[in-house]
């Protein structure tokens, strides 16, 4: 098993440090709840505005003395916005953690936030959003997204914004919501790789130890629930392929029935080869290059969703025998050795996923992030063993209705069914 | 040949088999046999039936896929350790035993077909692929990989296990192996696998390289699908196995940095700074790819909204041309160094990665080992990144392709 160290830091900061040895590097995950789940009702993509503005500059260094010390590590790094966190990821070099962690500090601590950062970042997320309209993905995404959830949810709008929030947000806005989301309280910092546990938690210390405790968020959200079969049809111009997301509001991650919705998950359509519907879409009828689905982890019920790229004269196909696939799980026609493979193929994935610093830090901060306990990568495996066919079509009963469900298609024109 | 390393620090094993067969050994009429062939390799031996593998590979977690390039078709399992040997087993028994029937290529044309009409969708990928047919019009490389939607329509199941048998055996594969087991024992257990498998004769086909460009070449794609124009510049430039492909890197580092898109890293490279910082584009990208052949020195640049093409382009020109008119100073080459010697370090610390790693540079003749790499990019200079700029940009030698969005 993996050997994992926690500290709190003073300020509430949790900091997960994971030694693995024969490596030259250590990968870094900060997490901050200010992902979309804690965005301010109403205004998608502040959240998004804020962190890619962090990334212009600091109290004591403009973007370009920033980015020649990062590039000058050679470290890799990145800050994108979640449904659930702001994640601040990057790799680097064994004996070049604690210069990292105190750039990455800088940025997240002591950011400049001036008024010219953010029309930078505002004309790059203007013209993210105008090529986002062309991309059949992005537009199957953001559709489903709104035939599921009502007015001012935060999972209603992709995390790259509205465009009536993105040209208006001020600066001052950003600024608070800075102020209200990026603390200590609620975050976690993973190091994974080529270290030793104490000296990091010291390089941490120094680093993040004067961060602001601040006041955990939380927020209330009412039960989404669809009232029926929803679907909507958008053509994007000139393209060949249609992109199809089918779903329904998922769990929470914290829900703990969690587990046995990610076998669930798996049986049905999560594995393009491993799952059921992959299996018929693909592989048996050679409807679709990728087909898969996947449950958002947040603390609400993030979207639960099946996705798959088809040509327009097969869209109709492809989606009915994936309810045809749901119907049967649903029916209690689950093989054994489906769920079997479901099972194994999830506990294998945790053994493989050791083979890098990042994939062991990914399973780290999740179980950090949602609070699943100090034991839970070692029950984990267990968990998802002890999962039944009952369970299983006791998920998909109550969670993947067949008469209660949105779908989105974006592409070029649908031909009609005869 | 069999190539191994140790890597200890996770109960797990990836097992790579490199085919020297891909885009360059195809003719015209059947462009894309080799990638279709790939996806053939999934459908069954008369030992382990269609579904098997994919089965017996999800069972144990194992990551796992293929890919075709220009230059090689490529298969890779990564598993827990005590499943080296079954993954052995399979990839020895496809090399030869692949079934191929008829009804299967018929299911998986539409499966590919459906991947050709994905890329479509993406105008990058649109202007990439005529650009490259632009540059190279007297080498294989011009016809890219994938192939065209009607020559896969056309494929013939005869045509694919000609292909199979011509190109799939042990005398024409590199196997890599990377995982937690001393090397010797993983080249053991390998050669036990292989060496049961029965050669081809394999006819050597050498390749003429592409005839010098003489003079710049220009097209442009309009298309609906796309919202934001784009500019390409391609450049005839050297293969994997010249001197200069170690500093050809360098200067990719330099122009564009490790990052792109969204990443934090890679700012303060050349494009970044002459290109996105000024708002003329809102990403930008240069690479030098190990390939066997000569291929293009690429660069591309995502137009701002109401910036004109012809802008972009003369920016990405003023970026080249300062870096060939100039040497880079000290604490710039500092920062392009450690960048380059972090695309190798941080991969390598992932198995699968070492493994990616050390296949490329083996298959395409760049080194014969990663650390001979790390110390062919470590002795780059200034002066080597320098030169390569001014032998790699010339006008004679590029390509320029505009994308043009039209309205929809």
């Amino acid at each position: 098993m993996m050997d994992v160290a926690r500290r709190t830091l003073g300020n509430g900061l949790r900091v997960a440090a994971i030694p693995i040895a024969g490596l030259r590097s250590v990968s870094v995950l900060l997490a901050m709840e200010a992902g979309q789940f804690f965005e301010p009702a109403g205004r998608p993509g502040v959240a998004r505005l804020t962190a890619q503005a962090m990334l212009r500059g600091t109290t004591s260094r403009d973007a370009r003395a920033w980015s020649d010390a990062l590039d000058g590590l050679g470290a890799s790094a990145r800050l994108d916005v979640g449904s659930h966190a702001a994640v601040f990821s990057g790799q680097c070099l064994a004996d070049d953690l604690g210069a990292f962690l105190d750039l990455i500090a800088d940025t997240v601590l002591r950011p400049a936030l001036a008024p010219e950062a953010l029309e930078f970042v505002r004309s790059r997320a203007l013209a993210d959003l105008e090529e986002a309209k062309k991309d059949t993905r992005s537009v199957a995404d953001q559709v489903w997204r709104e035939l599921v959830y009502p007015a001012r949810h935060p999972f209603r709008t992709r995390s790259i914004g509205d465009e009536d929030v993105v040209r208006t947000a001020t600066i001052d806005e950003i600024r608070a919501y800075h102020r209200a989301g990026i603390h200590a309280a609620g975050s976690v910092l993973v190091v994974a790789g080529a270290l030793e546990a104490d000296p990091a938690f010291d390089l941490a210390d120094r680093a993040f130890g004067p961060w602001a405790a601040g006041n955990k968020l939380d927020r209330l959200l009412r039960l989404v629930d669809l009232d029926g079969a929803k679907r909507r049809a958008v053509v994007v111009p000139d393209k060949t392929q249609a992109d199809v997301v089918l779903g329904w509001p998922g769990l929470p991650r914290t829900d703990p029935r969690f587990t046995k919705a990610q076998v669930a998950n798996m049986v049905f359509a999560a594995d393009t080869f491993a799952s059921r519907a992959g299996q018929v879409v693909r592989d048996e009828l050679g409807l679709a290059y990728y087909v898969f689905s996947t449950i958002s982890g947040t603390a609400a019920q993030g979207p639960w969703t099946v996705r798959m790229g088809v040509n327009p004269e097969n869209v109709e196909r492809a989606i009915a025998v994936t309810f045809t696939e749901l119907k049967k799980i649903r029916d209690g026609v689950v093989a054994d050795d489906d769920l079997a493979l479901a099972r194994d193929k999830l506990v294998g994935e945790l053994e493989v996923g050791r083979e890098s610093p990042s994939g062991v830090a990914a399973m780290v901060l999740e179980a950090e992030l949602f609070r699943l306990g100090d034991d839970h990568l070692e029950r984990y495996p267990r968990d998802l063993r002890s999962v039944t066919k009952a369970d299983v079509v006791a998920i998909a009963s109550e969670f993947l209705p067949i008469d209660r469900y949105a779908l989105a298609i974006a592409g070029p024109e649908i031909p009609a069914v005869s | 040949v069999i190539h191994a390393l140790e890597a200890r620090h996770a109960p797990v094993v990836s097992l790579w088999v490199w085919y020297h067969v891909g885009g360059r050994n195809e003719v015209p009429g059947t462009t894309g046999m080799s990638h279709f062939l790939e996806h053939m390799l999934f459908k069954g031996t008369p030992t382990h039936p269609k579904g098997d593998l994919d089965r017996l590979l999800a069972r144990y977690g194992a990551q796992w896929n293929a890919f075709t390039n220009e230059d090689v078709t490529c298969y890779f399992e990564t598993v827990p350790r005590d499943r080296y040997e079954v993954a052995l087993e399979l990839e020895a028994d496809r090399m030869r035993n692949a079934l191929i029937s008829t009804d299967e290529v018929e299911a998986e044309r539409t499966v590919i077909v459906s991947e050709r009409e994905g890329l479509e969708n993406d105008p990058s990928f649109l202007l990439g692929e005529s650009l490259q047919a632009v540059a190279f019009d007297r080498h294989p490389y011009g016809q890219g990989v994938i192939g065209s939607k009607f020559e896969i329509k056309l494929m013939t199941r005869d045509g694919l296990y000609a292909h199979y048998r011509r190109y799939y055996a042990p005398n024409n594969a590199y196997v890599v192996v990377v995982g937690d087991d001393r090397a010797e024992t993983l080249v053991e257990k390998a050669a036990a696998a292989f060496e049961r498998v029965g050669q081809a004769e394999i006819v050597a086909s050498p390749l003429a390289p592409a005839p010098p460009q003489m003079g710049e070449k220009r097209l442009v794609v309009h298309r609906a699908g796309g919202a934001l124009p784009i500019v390409q510049l391609g450049f005839h430039t050297a293969a994997a196995s010249d001197p200069r492909a170690a500093a050809l890197q360098a200067l990719g580092v330099a122009l564009a940095g490790g990052g792109g898109g969204d990443a934090a890293s890679g700012r303060s490279s050349r494009l970044y700074r002459g290109l996105v910082e000024p708002e003329l584009a809102t990403e930008v990208d240069a690479t030098f790819g190990l390939t066997k052949d000569p291929f293009l020195f690429m660069i591309e640049a995502t137009v701002r909204p109401g910036v004109a093409h012809g802008a972009v382009e003369a920016a990405l020109l003023r970026e080249l041309g300062r870096l060939a008119d100039e040497p880079i100073d000290e604490t710039e080459f500092a920062r392009v160094r450690r960048g380059l010697l972090a695309s190798v370090a941080f991969p390598s610390d992932t198995i699968t990665w070492r493994a990616f790693r050390l296949g490329s540079l083996l298959s395409t003749g760049a080194a014969q080992s990663i650390g001979a790499w790390y110390d062919a990019l470590a002795k780059v200079t200034p002066t080597d990144v320098q030169r390569c700029a001014q032998e790699t940009f010339v006008e004679r030698a590029r390509t320029v392709g505009h994308f043009i969005p039209e309205a929809g």
